[in-house]
């Protein structure tokens, strides 16, 4: 068998790594275990091992210090989507699903700003698709507020047509968009 | 279209030693990672959810018009077979990982990549030859756009792009100049450069990946930071470093040149020696010869030999690529005297020596 990281020399060790999907086993040479170890190899090609990077920099230390006295969560928040807890994020350094991101929104600022010169909002590019639904919760939003102060006059036709614009833009917003219900 | 010419056809697009600065800069390339909204990230994806993740990404790509794709998935193909997608740039070391359930869709003229199920669901990546870093974004950018009008990608107003890795996060976007710098190497300038530009928000590294040294002389230029700068402002900063880079480079050529020229000729000139001659050639001194001579080209003291001829043996000298034209498994041993052969035969010097079998042990 020839090793996995250099597929040159013949694999003579066995380089076991825990993961979030379990241990996985990689064969390796004896030069490519010794750098492995050393230099913290990591087989994926990020520019940085961010795992270590986050394990051994961010972990442990000041950013679990705020969870470490709430005894209910021991490991920080927990995501309800993929079952990642903010320590297992720290340890193991990426994300299980979108929803990673909205359970953890309150310490990521920290994490990004480390990781991203000290960056922590999107300053770039946003789906088309995105903007349109924005648009339309605006929309929606607006209608809503005219509606209310239809009713409170007692306008009730006005609120009437308003309620119909609201029902039909919230058809438009395909994932449902929100949970309130219109009236 | 098959997908089988992609692993027969050796060259690929961005090998072909043409765009800007093609001397100094082999390829540019734009990486951009994607995820679906309603979707478990792959680290933690089940095999049903890989496989519709993937249906549904055949089908957005499906309607798109100005591009065509063929598509694979890794363990369609054999462990050879998808080295050389790896040796060729095509896909990433990641996806071609047995027990993941990685796929591709590769445009016809391999220029444009789509990753399903590495380590985002979706990487779009392009890669072109020379110094064109906007021409690639372009490419990448209108590939995103069509992609997310059919599919729901996760993406959050504060946070951007919504990636597995958090140094993705924002725009997703990486990317990256390959870069063959041996004059800076030569003269050590480049241990000063490196942390430098790290100071930048840029990394650069060996071509081979993290932790690798620059094999070769050949390096990876690419931004650090995903978050917070557009775009364009990435790019931007990216494009002024290679340009300072490259002049950096030119200039150390030319002092190289009027300072030693009978030194530098002299080295050139033996690793052409060496890789048109040799009968054992292990992959380090191949690639450190094939800079001499490349910079000898450059530098007008070498002549007569083809660029092109020397971009495909750079490919060619991988074990996938050279398995795969000897048409059989070859020992690391056996590479070395294939890789010695091959290198004769493609630079034109007859082979005058007795026939014999070359996958004899050397």
């Amino acid at each position: 068998m020839l090793c996995e990281n250099c597929k040159e020399r013949p694999a003579t060790v066995v380089f076991k790594q825990e993961t979030m999907n379990g241990t996985t086993e990689r064969h390796l040479c004896d030069k490519c275990a010794f750098y492995s170890q050393t230099f913290s190899f990591s087989p994926d090609q990020e520019p940085l091992s961010i795992q270590q990077f986050l394990a051994h920099w961010l972990g442990g230390s000041e950013l679990l210090q705020g969870q470490k006295s709430n005894e209910t969560f021991p490991d920080g928040p927990k995501c309800p989507s993929c079952g990642l807890t903010f320590h297992r994020f720290l340890d193991i350094g990426k994300f299980g699903c979108a929803t990673c991101y909205d359970t953890f929104r309150e310490q990521l600022p920290r994490v990004f700003a480390k990781l991203h010169n000290g960056n922590t909002n999107h300053g770039g590019k946003v789906p088309v698709s995105f903007n349109e639904r924005f648009a339309l919760k605006k929309q929606l939003e607006d209608i809503r507020t005219k509606m209310k102060e239809a009713v409170e006059a007692e306008r009730f036709e006005e609120a009437a047509i308003l309620r119909d614009e609201a029902n039909t833009v919230k058809q438009q917003l395909a994932d449902g968009g929100d949970d309130q219900h219109v009236i | 279209m098959s997908f089988e010419k992609f692993i027969k056809q050796e060259l690929t697009g961005w090998m072909v030693a043409k765009g800007e600065h093609s001397d100094i800069v082999l390829s540019t390339r734009i990486r951009l990672a994607r995820n679906l909204q309603s979707y478990l990230f792959p680290i933690c994806a089940s095999e049903e959810d890989a496989k519709r993740v993937n249906e549904s990404v055949d089908q957005a790509v499906a309607t798109m018009e100005e591009h065509h794709f063929a598509g694979t998935s890794m363990s369609d193909l054999s462990p050879l077979e998808r080295q050389i997608l790896v040796e060729k740039h095509l896909v990433s070391p990641q996806l071609i990982d047995p027990d993941k359930y990685g796929s591709v869709l590769l445009s016809e003229d391999e220029t444009i990549s789509i990753m399903v199920n590495e380590e985002d669901h979706i990487r779009i990546q392009c890669i072109y030859p020379g110094f064109q870093i906007d021409t690639a974004y372009e490419q990448a950018n209108q590939v995103d756009s069509e992609i997310e009008r059919n599919l729901d990608y996760a993406f959050d107003e504060t946070f951007g792009y919504l990636t597995s890795c958090p140094s993705n996060t924002g725009t997703g976007m990486r990317a990256s100049v390959m870069m063959h710098l041996p004059a800076l190497t030569i003269t050590k300038q480049i241990e000063r450069i490196i942390p430098a530009i790290s100071r930048l928000g840029m990394v650069v590294r060996g071509s081979y990946g993290e932790g690798s040294e620059a094999l070769g002389n050949i390096y990876q230029i690419s931004n650090q930071t995903t978050l917070g700068k557009s775009e364009e402002e990435i790019l931007k900063d990216l494009d002024n470093i290679s340009k300072r880079l490259i002049a950096h480079e030119k200039k150390s050529r030319e002092i190289l040149l009027a300072k030693s020229q009978v030194h530098l000729e002299n080295r050139l000139y033996r690793s052409l020696g060496t890789i048109t001659h040799a009968r054992i050639l292990p992959s380090a001194e191949a690639a450190r010869c094939l800079s001499d001579v490349r910079l000898g080209i450059d530098l007008g003291i070498i002549e007569n030999l083809d660029m092109a001829i020397l971009n495909e043996l750079m490919i060619f000298m991988q074990p996938g690529f050279l398995q795969q034209y000897a048409g059989t498994e070859l020992t690391s041993d056996q590479r070395d005297v294939f890789r010695a052969k091959l290198f004769r035969d493609r630079l034109g010097i007859e082979c005058t020596q007795a026939p014999g079998n070359n996958s004899e042990k050397s």
